[in-house]
Formats: structure tokens, sequence, C-alpha cells
């Protein structure tokens, strides 16, 4: 490592408290006897986090200053400022030091006190230090925020609840006649979502989101009100009234009075209770599941592979027991509904009602192509770490031993 | 014993003390509040630039939660940092001029470390802005190959930063247990 009697010294900018003691550690770590930090009156050179906010806008203000002080820029991007040395994040140890024999060389040409005190500095370091002299890119551009009612939708935002198995039951509701846990039942245990809410709220999505229109989704009960540009939706029912709703297969009853209507300018821009917004993937999600009662679409095959697209954004929606684990599962490679569950070792009601959410977000599907059919999808191994992760997992579920 | 890890890192602002507050037994070690007299750190100078927290397991067990410095991406801190870590965390601030260049950036710097082990994504502030939407990080993603956990997250909640470690965990074995 570079040691010198007299280090260059350099004056911080554009950094807060935590970022200046990291840098100053740093210069008398890895860098040590090359830098040492002054304040700026005493400084030979200067040091700018270009990152920051506003600090693009404070290295241009520099710059006009027509400083005489070599200045080294840190930044994530290719820096193509001219006149300074540009060190790309993450810092390396090599090239702060060859920037910082570059910059004492330079201070002292411009003091014509070169050769007494200035470090040397190795072909390498100098061809690598010119190198990363560039020209000004240009200044990020912040977002700006206009509407601060949207903290205020606390059911949109809200955290997740987690069901566990105990819970399951009493929120999703039951089923008569049918037990979806019994393989010889599983041909029967799925519905057809287009016979409830969620069939109807998954059309109405559809249409608004197309016609790219607020459009109101009329029942004969509340109705609910589409905003397609912000994915929310906002009706005004309690969450117990739209369980029940939701669990009603209601096409028989209620079909013919299904509608959906563009609503007026005015109609549109009229205030609403904050806390009835939801997002719509946080509704249809919850609907489907109301729906289900642990039952599986219609349109999966249970004999065929699922795939699952992506992970659910599951702190946003209501995660049912083992939605994790499936989609953990599902995520690696597409297995059929019962190899899932007996992979997992859990009852399928749950691998149904989770598939049920996910389809209806459009997540999961089916299979089609031959060839994913033919590839099995790979063993799970243990982690070696098993215990240990168990003991972790049971804590954030607030289940300390 | 080994020490156990799970590593949090992000840009400045993504909430990675307050995602480790959210869940540590004690109070957070925030170097702000110990690194002012710098002769202290000749030794440790490479350990303590960072948030720090400990959550309590069954059988007097430790897990230790380390946030990693947001601006002073100094990559010889991170190698010593993630030595021991079960796992990755990474907060964006959805607020950021360009927050998928914060992620390309932190998932390529820790590119080895996810590759042993694995990570998952929280995104913070899209209360306050809404775009890029989950699905746009998801989207970015799969042009790198890969489907990590993607989770909005409000670093306060507990039950958000809970659930996005759940993730990560049974991203690591589904097999295990509830």
């Amino acid at each position: 490592m570079d040691k010198n009697k007299n280090p260059l010294k350099v004056a911080l900018h554009g950094m807060d408290g935590r970022s200046y003691k990291m840098m100053s550690m740093y210069l008398q770590g890895p860098c040590k006897g090359v830098a040492i930090v002054v304040n700026e009156n005493n400084a030979e050179c200067d040091i700018f986090d270009a990152d920051v906010v506003n600090g693009q806008k404070l290295l241009a203000e520099y710059l006009e200053k027509e400083s005489q002080r070599p200045i080294i820029v840190l930044s994530l991007n290719d820096n193509k400022l001219a006149n300074v040395l540009a060190i790309k994040k993450p810092v390396k140890t090599d090239d702060m030091l060859a920037a910082i024999a570059k910059a004492r060389q330079l201070f002292y040409d411009k003091t014509k006190n070169v050769a007494s005190q200035a470090a040397p500095l190795t072909g390498q370091q100098a061809d690598k230090a010119a190198d990363s002299i560039h020209v000004q890119p240009e200044s990020p551009k912040l977002k700006k925020y206009v509407n601060t009612d949207e903290q205020n939708k606390t059911s949109k935002h809200q955290a997740a609840m987690q069901l566990n198995e105990k819970g399951f039951g009493a929120f999703i509701g039951s089923l008569t006649g049918i037990d979806v846990n019994d393989p010889k039942q599983f041909a029967k245990a799925h519905y057809n979502p287009k016979e409830y809410f969620q069939g109807y709220v998954d059309s109405a999505f559809k249409v608004s989101r197309s016609k790219g229109q607020i459009r109101q989704l009329n029942s004969g009960w509340n109705p609910l009100i589409i905003f397609p540009q912000s994915d929310e939706v906002w009706l005004d029912v309690d969450e117990s009234q739209l369980r029940a709703f939701a669990g009603l297969a209601i096409t028989n009853t209620l079909g013919s009075k299904m509608s959906i209507t563009p609503l007026g300018p005015e109609a549109s821009a009229a205030e609403r209770a904050l806390e009835r917004f939801y997002s719509m993937d946080g509704f249809i999600w919850k609907v489907a599941c109301w729906a289900s009662k642990g039952r599986y679409p219609i349109s999966i095959d249970i004999t065929q592979p699922v795939y699952l697209k992506n992970w659910p954004n599951f702190t946003r929606l209501l995660v049912t027991p083992h939605a994790l684990r499936i989609a953990a599962l599902l995520i690696q490679g597409p297995r059929t509904l019962s190899n899932v569950a007996e992979v997992l070792n859990i009852k399928p009601q749950y691998v149904f009602v989770f598939i049920s959410a996910a389809s209806a977000l459009g997540l999961a599907g089916q299979v089609k192509r031959e060839a994913d059919v033919l590839v099995q999808s790979p063993e799970i191994k243990p982690n070696k770490n098993q215990g240990l992760l168990s003991r972790i997992l049971s804590v954030l579920r607030g289940k300390k031993a | 014993m080994s020490q156990y890890k799970i590593i949090f890192t992000g840009p400045v602002g993504a909430g990675k003390t307050t995602a480790i507050n959210s869940i540590s037994d004690v109070p957070p070690i925030k170097t702000d509040a110990s690194a002012s007299d710098m002769t202290k750190f000749r030794k440790a100078s490479t350990t303590v630039a960072m948030d720090y927290g400990i959550m309590n397991l069954p059988g007097g067990e430790k897990l230790h939660l380390y946030g990693t410095p947001g601006q002073e991406r100094f990559d010889f801190m991170w190698d010593i940092l993630v030595t021991g870590g079960i796992g990755l965390v990474l907060l964006l601030d959805n607020t950021r001029a360009d927050p998928f260049q914060d992620m390309r950036f932190f998932l390529d710097t820790f590119d080895k470390f996810i590759a042993d082990t694995t990570v998952a994504i929280g995104v913070t502030q899209m209360d306050l802005s809404g775009k890029p939407t989950i699905d746009d990080y998801h989207i970015q993603l799969l042009g790198m190959g890969l489907k990590p956990p993607v989770f909005a997250v409000d670093a306060r909640v507990k039950n958000d930063v809970s659930l996005l470690i759940q993730a990560l965990l049974y991203s690591l074995d589904p097999g295990l247990e509830e």
C-alpha cells in the first residue's frame, strides 16, 4: 500500500454524517497514509459523492468556481465530467489509490511543487486514473409527489393478514357435501369463478383496463368502482359483508342485475372515504379465496402441472396457510396440485385456494406445452441449515419455543 | 458456535435501519451514535459503519442482522459482511430516480453471494410512488434470469419485514414446516 508522510489533504462533499465517517475511516484504513480528511479550507483535493440528493448540483456549483484543486467524484454512473477523476462505485481500493495519486500529481503540478512531495504513481495506476476522466452526465431528476391522500388509503397499503390452519375455516368458509382433501373427490373439488362475484369483478377489471375508463360494477348490491389508472377499487362495505357475498354463487340470482357502466367525470371525481380504497390485486385475490373455499378453479386440469409466473406480492395480499411455501416450490418449476400437497405434506385445500387466488391475478396457469410436462420438477433438497431456518421461522411467526 | 446472519442491503433511505429495528430483539446499534471517536475504530474500521440487530432464537441461539452502509459501496467491506450470511434482503426505495439501476447494482455486487444463498426484494415507499410497480420489477428481474420474491414493504411494519424474511427462508427450502 502506498504510504506517505504527507498524505493528501482531502475535503469531503455531499455526504451525510454516516457517509462522512465511513469515508474518513476508509481513508484511515485501506488508504492509510495516502490521504487524510481535513476541513475545506485546508484541503488539497475535494471528494464528491455524486449520487446523493443534490449531489450533482453541488458538484456543478463547485465546478463553476473553477477551483485549482483536483476533484474526485464517486458515482454509480459512468461519469463523464471534464476535469475530474471519476471513481465508479463500489469503490475499489486500487481505484481510489490511483485517483489519489493522480490528484496529488495534479495538485502539485498546479502549485509548482511536484517533485519533492508527490507520491510515485505506477504506470498502471496512472493509466487507470487517466481512463476515468470523463465528461459531465445529466443530473438525475427526482420524482415529485402530489397525491398526499395516497398514504391515507389504509386498506390499500395495510400489511397482509397471515392465516394459519386454525383460522382458515373461520375466515375462508367451509363447504358441505364434499371433502376437497380426499383424493377420490379431487375431480369434483373445483368451482367456476364465473358463477361468483369473482367472475364479474374479473370481467369488470378487464373492461375497465382495456378502455382505460373508470367503471362501476352494478350488482343490485353496493356498487364497485374501478380506477384502472391507479389500479384500485372502491367499495363501501364491511369486510364481513363482502366475504359473505363473495362466497355465494350468484349467477342464477343476481346475474341478470349485473352490469358494468362508465362513470361520468362528476361521479368519478366525487370525494370518497379513503379507507374504502383497495388495490385491484388485493381485492380480487381475496374475493377469489372466498369463492374458492379451498377448491380449485374449473379451468385447471387437476392431472396436469401448473406454473407460477412470479411470486405474489404477499405483503399486500391475504396470506392463506402455507402460501409462501407453495409459492417457493412452484417458482422452481411446474407441478400438479396434488404433488405440491404431497411434497409439502399439507392438505390439498391450501394448494387449491392458493391456485385459485394466483389464477385470479394471472400469476398461475396450466402448463400447455408437452415438453413442460415431460420435464420433471426438481426434487427439493433440505437446506443444510434447516434446523436454524425453522427456528427463525418460529420466531417470525410468533411461536417462540 | 457459528454466526448466522441475514444481510440487509440497498441504497440510502430504503429503510434498512428501520427494517432491522422492526424485527430486532435489541435496539439496533447505529454507527452514527458511536463512531465519533475515530481512534476506537482503527482495528474494527471494517465492521462499524453498518447497522446491527439481533433476533433471539429458541435455545439461546442468535441471528445477527446486518445492514450494509448505503452510499459508501466499498466492496472490501461487503466481502467481510456476507461471510456466514444465510441470505440477502435487498430493500429498494421506489421514490429514487432510477430504482432499477439500484436493483441491478446491488444484485450484480452480491451476485456470488446470491448464487450461494438467495435474495428477497422489498420495495419501500410505494405509498409515495406507485411506479414502477411490483410487476415492473418482475419484468426486469426476469430479464436477468431471476425470480425472487418481490414485495411492497413498509419497513416500519414488522409484519411486512417478517413476510419478506419468511419468503427468503422458504426460497432456501420450501420444505420448511410452519
